[in-house]
C-alpha cells in the first residue's frame, strides 16, 4: 500500500520555554549548606574556630606583654597572676606568645589555602576540558602529591629558606593538585550531562559552561575540602616550625611554641599546653565544620 | 650487651577448647617462664654484685652525638664525633692533664730542647704498633707533621707544624725537630697531633678508614647515622675493658636525652646545659664536668662589613651582651663570664682587662649614637649561629634583644654546624655569628696563631692589625716553656691590649663543658682538647 500523508503544519514551532511553566510544582528551595553550620557540630566547629580567630584578631589587645619582650628574672616560671601561662627559657611570656603564634597560624590558614584552592580550581578547570591539557596537568599534579607535605617543605626551604613565606608557598603548591583534580571530577561528571550538551549545541563555549555549569555544581565539594585542607594546614605549619623550617626565631607560631614546649617538657610541663589547646581548637573545629558541611551536602 | 628483646603482644585463649598440642605448648610455656623467672632472679643477684663498682670487661659502650664526622675536617675538632673518634683511634705524643700545661709521656717518652728552643729531640716508645699492625716509628712522626701543615686540611695549628722545618728521623724510635724560629706553643702541637698512618692516609679522607695506635680501632661508618669502634686488644696501655664504642649521630639534643633516659645509650655528648641540670639531679644518670678542657662562647664580627668596621660599634655590642644573664640561664651556672678569653690560671690572665665590657647598655648606646651621628650606617645585621645546639640559639635570642635596646637590629640565621665551620674556616660570615672556641687554655700564642678567629694573618672577622700581628708572633718564637715558665707578663699584657683595641672578637663567657651518663658507666676520661676518652671506662649491668 502506498500513498503520501499530507501534513500540515496548523500551529508554527515555536521556542520551548525556559523555566517552569504555569502549572508545573514549584521547585523546593535549595537550602545550601550554611545551615548546617548553625546548629549541632557544625555550630561546635564555628564557635572554635570563630574563638581562636578572635583571639588571634584581639591578640595585640589581649597580650600582656610583647611577643618578643623579655621579662628581667622570669625564667621558665609556673602558671602565675602576672604570666597565666608562663614564662619560656627566655622570659618571655607564653600566653603572649601564644596569642600573637594564633596570627601567623591564621595567615597560613585564611591566606595560603584559599590562595591554593583558587590556583587549584583554576587550573583543573581549564585542564580538564582538553584531554591534551588534562593528561599535562594531571602529571604534574601526580608529581606534586607524590611529595609528602614536610618533604616538599624541606625542599622548598632549601631554596626559600625558613620563614613564614615559605610554610605558605609549601602550602600552596601541596594544595593546587588537591583542588585541581577534585573539580576536575566535577568537570568530567558535569560535561556529561544533558543540560551540558544543549548548551553545547545552543552555542555556548567551554569557557561559558564551565562557568556557568560546572563550576557551580563543584562548589559544595569544594567548600567541605577547603574546612579539610584548613586543617591539614594548621598541622603542616606546626610541622614544618617544629622542625626549624617555619616561622623564624624569635617571632612565635604555635608550631614553634610546641617545639620549644616539647624540648623543655621535663623541667616545664605546662609550657606546651597553651599553643596545644589552641592547635585543638583550631584543627577540631575545622574538622567538625567541615564534617557538617560533608553531612548537609550527602542530605 | 645483650640485645633487645622485642616485646610480644599477650595472646588470650578464649573460648576454645585445647587440644593436646595447646596443652603441650602451655606446658612448655610454664616451663620457660619458671626458666626465665629463675634467670631473673640470678641477674638480679648479678647486677647487685656489678653495682659494687669492680672493672668489668665487655659491653659496648652506646653515644649520642650531635655532629657527624667530615673526613676533610678530621684534625678540626669541629664536632663531637670527631672528637670521639680522635680521642678513641689515635694518640698524641705528649698528653697535657686536664689541670695544666705540663707535657706528659705518650708515645713520647722523654725530650730535650735546645737552649735556643730551636731544635726538640723526642725518644718514642719501641713497642707501639698501628691497627694495621705496623710498627710505629719516627717517620710516622714526621709525616703527621706534615699533613697537619699541610693547608688542605685547614688545621688550626698549621701555621706551627708548618715552622717544623727539620726531620732527622735516623732513629726509629727517636727524631729531632728543626724549627724555623723557636715555637712557644710546640707542646701544644705535640698535644695536638695525632699520630697518622701514612699507608691509610688516601681512605681516610674518604672517610673509609682511620689507623691509629688508639685504644679502639674504627670498624665502620654510616654517614648521618653510626659510627662503630671495636677494642685495640694490643693497644700499649694495655686492652681497653670495654668491647666496642657506638656512636649514634642524633642532631635533637632533646631525642638524645629521651634516648638516654630510655636506656638506649649510655653516653649523651649534645644535651643542654638545662637538660644537664636536670639529668645531674636523678640517681639514675651522672653529669661529668670537665674543669680544663674549657671552650669560649663569642660574638664574632666580621669588621669588613661597612658598619662593624667602625670599633665604637664592635665595643656598643660588646658592652650590650649580658654575660651574666648567659652564665645564669643558659649555661645554668657552668660558665664565667669574660672580656678576654683566658682563664684564670692562664698567663694571660687580667683580672682587671678582664672586665673590661661588663654589661652597660648606657655605655652601648652612646658609643652607636656616636658612632651613628659620625655617619656609620648600621642596617640590620646577620646574627648566624649553629642550629643544633640549644645554646646557640637561647643566646642569639638574648643577644638580639639587647643589641634592639641599643639601637642594633639583628636578623637570627641558624644554620647547620657544618655550614658554620665552613664560613668560619673561610672567613665568610656577612655580619655577626656566634660560637665557641677554643685553644685559650693553652699556651696563650696557640690562640693568637692558630684558631680560626684568633689567628693574627687571617682569622675569620678578616680582622688585621700590625700591633696584633706584632704581639702575636712575638709571644709566639719565644722557646717552649714546658708550664714552668709563664712567659713575659708585658708580652701578655700587650696581647690584651691588642685584642680589646681591635675587639674584632667578642667573648661572651668561658663555658665549662660538660656531657652525662648512666650510672652503668664507669672511668669516663676526657682530653684537654675536649676528646672524650674511654680507654679505662667500663660498664656494669
Amino acid at each position: 500500500m502506498s500513498g503520501s500523508v499530507d501534513v500540515s503544519l496548523e500551529e508554527p514551532l515555536s521556542p520551548v520555554p525556559v523555566g517552569p511553566v504555569p502549572g508545573d510544582p514549584a521547585p523546593a528551595p535549595r537550602s545550601g549548606l550554611l545551615p548546617a553550620l548553625r546548629h549541632g557540630r557544625g555550630l561546635v566547629g564555628v564557635v572554635l574556630v570563630g574563638a581562636v580567630v578572635l583571639l588571634g584578631v584581639l591578640g595585640p589587645l589581649l597580650a600582656p606583654y610583647g611577643p618578643t619582650e623579655q621579662v628581667p628574672g622570669a625564667n621558665l616560671l609556673g602558671p602565675t597572676s602576672a604570666h597565666w601561662l608562663g614564662t619560656d627559657e627566655l622570659n618571655r611570656d607564653i600566653l603572649s606568645r601564644t596569642l600573637y603564634g594564633i596570627r601567623a597560624d591564621l595567615v597560613v590558614v585564611f591566606a595560603a589555602v584559599p590562595i591554593g584552592a583558587v590556583l587549584g580550581v583554576l587550573l583543573g578547570l581549564v585542564t580538564s576540558w582538553w584531554s591534551v591539557t588534562d593528561v599535562i596537568a594531571q602529571r604534574a599534579f601526580d608529581l606534586l602529591l607524590a611529595f609528602p607535605a614536610l618533604i616538599l617543605g624541606i625542599l622548598l626551604t632549601a631554596f626559600l629558606g625558613p620563614g613564614l613565606l615559605t610554610v605558605g608557598v609549601v602550602i600552596v603548591t601541596l594544595e593546587i593538585p588537591v583542588f585541581g583534580r577534585l573539580v576536575r571530577t566535577a568537570v568530567r561528571t558535569v560535561r556529561e550531562m544533558p543540560f551540558v550538551e544543549a548548551s553545547q549545541v545552543v552555542g555556548a563555549g567551554p569557557l561559558w559552561v564551565l562557568r556557568k555549569h560546572v563550576l557551580p555544581n563543584a562548589l559544595e565539594p569544594l567548600t567541605v575540602q577547603l574546612a579539610v585542607s584548613m586543617s591539614v594546614a594548621v598541622f603542616i605549619e606546626g610541622a614544618m616550625s617544629f622542625l626549624g623550617l617555619g616561622v623564624r626565631p624569635p617571632n612565635p607560631s604555635l608550631g614553634s611554641l610546641i617545639k620549644d614546649g616539647v624540648r623543655l617538657l621535663h623541667d616545664a610541663p605546662f609550657f606546651a599546653v597553651g599553643p596545644l589547646a589552641v592547635v585543638v581548637a583550631l584543627v577540631l573545629g575545622l574538622l567538625l565544620i567541615s564534617q557538617s558541611l560533608s553531612e548537609a551536602r550527602r542530605a | 650487651m645483650s640485645p633487645a628483646v622485642p616485646v610480644q603482644p599477650r595472646r588470650h585463649p578464649g573460648r576454645l577448647r585445647r587440644s593436646r598440642p595447646l596443652r603441650r605448648l602451655a606446658a612448655a610455656l610454664v616451663a620457660a617462664t619458671t626458666l626465665i623467672a629463675a634467670t631473673a632472679c640470678s641477674s638480679a643477684v648479678d647486677e647487685l654484685k656489678a653495682s659494687s663498682g669492680e672493672r668489668q670487661e665487655g659491653g659496648t659502650l652506646r653515644v649520642g652525638a650531635l655532629n657527624d664526622i667530615i673526613p676533610a675536617r678530621i684534625f678540626t675538632n669541629s664536632g663531637d664525633a670527631i672528637n670521639v673518634l680522635i680521642g678513641s683511634v689515635y694518640d698524641s705524643l705528649v698528653d697535657y692533664p686536664l689541670d695544666e700545661l705540663e707535657p706528659q709521656p705518650s708515645l713520647a717518652t722523654s725530650w730535650e730542647q735546645s737552649e735556643d728552643g730551636t731544635r726538640l729531640t723526642l725518644q718514642l716508645r719501641d713497642d707501639v704498633t698501628f691497627h694495621s699492625g705496623r710498627p710505629f716509628t719516627s717517620k710516622d712522626v714526621e709525616f703527621s707533621i706534615k699533613t697537619w701543615a699541610d693547608p688542605v686540611w685547614t688545621v688550626q695549628l698549621q701555621r706551627t707544624a708548618a715552622a717544623i722545618t727539620g726531620f732527622d728521623t735516623t732513629d726509629e724510635h727517636a727524631i729531632t725537630l728543626t724549627f724555623a724560629h723557636p715555637l712557644s706553643n710546640v707542646f701544644d702541637l705535640l698535644d695536638m697531633l695525632p699520630i697518622i698512618d701514612s699507608e691509610s692516609i688516601d681512605q681516610l679522607r674518604e672517610g673509609k678508614a682511620f689507623v691509629g695506635t688508639g685504644p679502639f680501632e674504627f670498624a665502620s661508618w654510616s654517614p648521618g647515622a653510626k659510627i662503630s669502634f671495636t677494642r685495640n686488644d694490643d693497644y700499649w696501655r694495655g686492652r681497653p675493658a670495654l668491647d666496642g664504642i657506638d656512636v649514634s649521630v642524633i642532631p635533637d639534643p632533646q631525642a638524645q636525652v629521651s634516648q638516654l633516659r630510655a636506656h638506649q645509650l649510655d653516653l649523651i655528648l649534645g644535651a643542654s646545659y638545662r637538660d644537664f641540670e636536670s639529668l645531674g639531679k636523678e640517681d639514675a644518670f651522672r653529669v661529668n664536668q670537665w674543669n680544663g678542657a674549657e671552650g669560649q662562647v663569642y660574638v664574632g664580627t666580621n669588621v669588613t662589613n661597612p658598619a662593624l668596621s667602625d670599633v665604637r660599634v664592635r665595643q656598643a655590642i660588646a658592652y650590650a651582651l649580658d654575660r651574666k644573664r648567659v652564665v645564669d640561664e643558659v649555661y645554668r651556672g657552668a660558665a664565667i663570664p669574660i672580656s678576654l678569653p683566658w682563664p684564670d690560671y692562664s698567663p694571660a690572665y687580667d683580672a682587671d682587662a678582664n672586665a673590661t665590657y661588663d654589661f652597660d647598655l648606657d655605655k652601648a648606646k652612646a658609643l652607636v649614637e656616636e658612632a651613628k651621628a659620625d655617619g656609620v650606617q648600621i642596617p640590620t645585621l646577620p646574627l648566624t649561629y649553629p642550629s643544633e645546639n640549644p645554646a646557640y640559639g637561647a643566646i642569639a635570642q638574648i643577644v638580639q634583644s639587647d643589641l634592639a635596646k641599643v639601637g642594633i637590629e639583628a636578623e637570627l640565621d641558624p644554620q647547620e654546624q657544618a655550614q658554620v665551620i665552613q664560613q668560619l674556616i673561610g672567613a665568610k660570615f656577612e655580619g655577626l655569628w656566634i660560637l665557641n672556641h677554643a685553644y685559650a687554655h693553652y699556651t696563650p700564642s696557640t690562640l693568637a696563631v692558630s684558631a680560626y678567629p684568633f689567628n693574627a694573618d687571617h682569622n675569620a672577622s678578616l680582622y688585621v692589625d700590625a700591633d696584633y700581628q706584632a704581639i702575636a708572633d712575638k709571644v709566639w718564637k719565644q722557646p717552649a716553656a714546658q708550664g714552668t715558665d709563664d712567659g713575659d707578663p708585658a708580652d701578655y699584657t700587650a696581647l690584651n691590649e691588642a685584642l680589646l683595641k681591635g675587639s674584632f672578637l667578642l667573648e661572651i663567657a668561658i663555658t665549662l663543658p660538660q656531657d652525662a651518663s648512666s650510672t652503668q658507666v664507669h672511668d669516663l676520661g676526657q682530653t684537654k682538647r675536649g676528646e672524650p676518652l674511654f680507654h679505662d671506662t667500663y660498664l656494669t649491668k
